[in-house]
């Protein structure tokens, strides 16, 4: 079984990365591999790399036209780890007063 | 975004006071979850719902480290099988003590998992931490 969450977290974890993510979400539409290698600095090939990583990671969606490959951004599995970890920063928020309450109310 | 989530908070009292609080089953079980722990490296502690009551989760885990000030475990969500890890620091300044939590390995969890956990968790933990919040409050009308 995949781990789904560590896929995330190593795809965001790089820089480029997350400016292709990046572009793609503010382009709004498909961008095609040549047209996303022309404003990098680095290989074609990197740059399949790069995107083979965030594909396994859910983050955009692959669709071949032609003889070209389109990418497109999917910032779904973004926003269920991000409704997780708020969830984790609320509980350990709440425990903290919890336990800033119970200390203020002991007698020493 | 990154792989743990860090809590920093100043209480105004002693080091030791906020120690015990942390690491006593007693204790913890007023403020926290009902704890059957003990602060010693090694020992296998679970934390449960006061009533254990159907959707409270059961957290379960092993003491990787503790000395004043510095505790540390494993964390386990019942029926997930992945393993985070909590630690517990304190210092002494001047206002009283300062607390650095972290809790990492969230990673660990598998997307499925996390979903899942995240909703077992807001019924349940939401009950868990309103029987604490009632509590808390029958102490502090009863002294």
């Amino acid at each position: 079984m995949q781990d789904k969450i560590t896929q995330l977290f190593k795809a965001i974890a790089d820089p480029t990365r997350r400016e292709i993510f990046h572009a793609l979400v503010i382009t709004g539409s498909a961008l095609s591999i040549s047209q996303i290698s022309n404003q990098f600095d680095i290989s074609r090939q990197g740059i399949t790399k790069h995107i083979k990583t965030l594909e396994d990671a859910g983050l955009i969606r692959l669709d071949n036209k032609g003889r070209e490959r389109f990418c497109y951004a999917n910032a779904k599995p973004l926003k269920e780890l991000n409704t997780w970890m708020k969830f984790y920063e609320q509980f350990w928020n709440d425990s903290l007063d919890n336990l800033g309450s119970y200390l203020d109310n002991k007698p020493s | 975004m990154k792989d743990a989530i860090t809590k920093e908070k100043v209480f105004n009292h002693p080091i030791d006071k906020v120690w015990n609080a942390i690491s006593i089953a007693e204790e913890i079980s007023t403020w926290f979850l009902k704890a059957n722990f003990k602060a010693e490296k090694g020992y296998p502690y679970t934390f449960s719902s006061e009533s254990n009551e159907k959707g409270c989760t059961t957290i379960s885990g092993t003491i990787k480290e503790a000395n004043p000030y510095v505790l540390v475990y494993t964390w386990i969500v019942a029926n997930t099988e992945v393993e985070t890890l909590v630690t517990w620091k304190l210092e002494s300044v001047p206002e009283g003590t300062k607390l650095h939590l972290e809790h990492s390995g969230i990673s660990n969890y598998t997307g499925d998992t996390a979903i899942e956990m995240f909703e077992s968790f807001n019924s349940g933990w939401e009950g868990c931490i309103n029987q604490l919040t009632n509590y808390l409050k029958k102490i502090v009308n009863a002294g």
